[in-house]
């Protein structure tokens, strides 16, 4: 069972917001957590909270009334999270781009990590993107605990003490 | 002190996949107002139409209206401009057309039916109907080459021939298909805990289906006998199996029989397209510019879908609307609310089948 241990490390929640899509990925995204393709076994959860979430699973084009809650839900996810945009019109405006209410991709408003293609996003590469997000995922969390270390010395910054360059990463010692 | 409470629902929420936002006015647990906001996801499509496409091209981007019937939405674009190209489609086009807008209900019908069962609190149900729904989605992909987005009808005919492996294919899905549905139309009659939460629940009367102007399995389920598939003859509905389906009682559980039996309908529909096909071309020539106007109705999944096209013999055209029936369906959708219980607004609202990017367009 080698192939499953990656993927045992995490059970990443997932939210789906829809951002102006036309449903076809949505379905998608339903059709991949069901049983054929079932994204479950992967421990990966729907759910409707942002602040229970890690993936944050985008579609559509932004439109004008939607891009403050795209913004507020990508704020309200705890660190680390991961942002999968499904579909060609969320990575580019694909169809929608140049229409007057849509703002031609997300990436304008929040970093995307994996962007999926096609038009509609088959499920199989809905859940290889997921994958791909599980690794970045990881990679995230290892770079969050990293341990800390107080280094620095205490600077004063426009007349006030403070600590904020006190704390530096602890670095593997270098090969000399 | 102040009797009611307001809940809002949406526009994020764990039981609707679209962002719609509702403002429910309670006093205790029930609905006493609504207040439905729908516009989150409205992109301009109808502008980019006369703007940014040539009337060839915008069939594919009137599909991107809606993902779930999109072909029903290529379909009446390519009826209209057909209409003004003074062009008539042969019965093997007609029929291919018919095969896919039939899959397609099959299909969206099926998801409507998982997501009220997900609604109701049966996760296990909504499995279910999502896993023998594939058999359909398999169907579309082979046929179409995609599995939601078809770009499947064109100008002048259809992009994919039918060739005798695929006709087995279908044979072999619906058959399968069949004997599921017939499962599912007991689990619906017969589960107890299913009628608690369906049978009474929301009902849409017959007077408050005309006055909100209901279509489709809407109106049907309330008995309110409108359908476009008998009401036009773009195509030959009636030589292929057709028959309208009415429930009366007009609640959820009505609503979610009908949509089983529509099912059950289609399916034959489908076996008799595939049985009989006509021999000839799939592809023709449709020539010229559209010029004038042309208004089509095709029923969707949802109900009547409407649409006008206005050419006047250029290759960019100057008018095209879209009336969609998740629009309409909204008036009445407030109406069933009010006198709701809260706790059963997911239900109802999943059992009105709505969909945010054909509403807001
Ligand atoms: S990529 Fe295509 S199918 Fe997916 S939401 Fe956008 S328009 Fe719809």
């Amino acid at each position: 069972m080698k192939f499953f241990t990656p993927f045992r490390k995490k059970s990443p929640w997932v939210l789906h917001y829809n951002a102006g899509s036309c449903n076809g990925c949505d379905i998608e995204i339903l059709a991949s957590l069901a049983p054929k393709y079932d994204l479950e076994r992967f421990g990966v959860i729907n759910t409707g909270n942002p602040k229970q979430s890690d993936i944050f699973l985008v579609t559509g084009p932004v439109t004008y009334r939607s891009r403050e809650r795209l913004v507020e839900l990508y704020s309200q996810i705890p660190e680390p999270k991961v942002v999968v945009a499904v579909g060609s019109c969320t990575a580019t405006g694909g169809v929608f781009r140049g229409m007057y209410n849509v703002e031609d991709g997300i990436d304008r408003y929040i970093p995307v990590d994996v962007y999926v293609p096609g038009c509609a996003a088959s499920p199989q590469l809905i859940i290889d993107a997921l994958v791909k997000g599980l690794e970045v995922l990881e990679a995230k969390s290892k770079e969050i605990e990293k341990p800390f270390k107080l280094f620095g010395a205490i600077e004063t910054i426009h007349n006030k003490l403070s600590r904020l360059n006190m704390a530096t990463k602890v670095e593997p010692h270098a090969k000399d | 002190m102040k009797k009611t409470i307001q809940i809002p629902l949406g526009s994020q929420h764990i039981s609707l996949l679209e962002p719609i936002r509702f403002k429910f006015e309670c006093e205790n647990e029930k609905i006493i107002g609504v207040d439905a906001d729908v516009g989150f996801v409205h992109r301009g499509v109808e502008l980019a139409c006369t703007r940014s496409f040539e009337f060839k091209q915008v069939g594919y981007v009137v599909a991107r209206v809606c993902g779930l019937c999109a072909i029903t939405h290529s379909l009446s674009y390519t009826l209209a401009v057909e209409k003004l190209l003074g062009y008539v489609a042969n019965d093997r086009i007609k029929y291919l057309r018919m095969l896919m807008v039939e899959l397609d209900r099959i299909h969206s019908h099926m998801l409507c039916l998982a997501h009220t069962a997900e609604n109701a609190g049966f996760e296990a149900l909504f499995m279910q109907i999502m896993g023998d729904r594939e058999l359909i989605m398999d169907v579309q992909e082979a046929i179409s080459g995609n599995r939601v987005q078809f770009d499947y009808i064109s100008i002048g005919g259809v992009n994919r021939d039918l060739t005798p492996e695929l006709v087995a294919m279908i044979h072999k899905n619906l058959g399968v298909l069949t004997s599921k549905i017939d499962a599912l139309i007991g689990l619906f009659d017969n589960n107890w805990s299913l009628s608690l939460k369906y049978k009474g629940v929301g009902v849409l009367r017959l007077e408050d289906a005309y006055t909100y102007n209901a279509l489709g399995p809407l109106a049907r389920a309330a008995g309110l006998a409108t359908d476009v598939r008998a009401e036009t003859s773009d195509f030959p509905y009636e030589d292929i199996g057709y028959k309208m389906i009415l429930e009366s009682s007009g609640d959820i559980h009505a609503r979610n029989f009908l949509r089983l039996r529509e099912i059950v309908n289609s399916i034959t529909m489908c076996q008799n397209i595939v049985n009989n096909l006509p021999v000839g071309e799939i592809q023709e020539k449709a020539k010229g510019k559209p010029n004038g106007e042309a208004v089509v109705r095709v029923e969707a999944p949802r109900g009547e879908l409407f649409y006008l096209v206005r050419g006047s013999g250029q290759n960019m055209l100057d008018r095209v609307r879209i009336k969609t029936p998740t629009f309409s369906a909204i008036p009445a959708m407030i109406e069933v609310f009010k006198g709701a219980e809260y706790a059963d607004a997911p239900a109802i609202l999943a059992s009105f089948d709505p969909c945010m990017s054909c509403t807001a367009k």
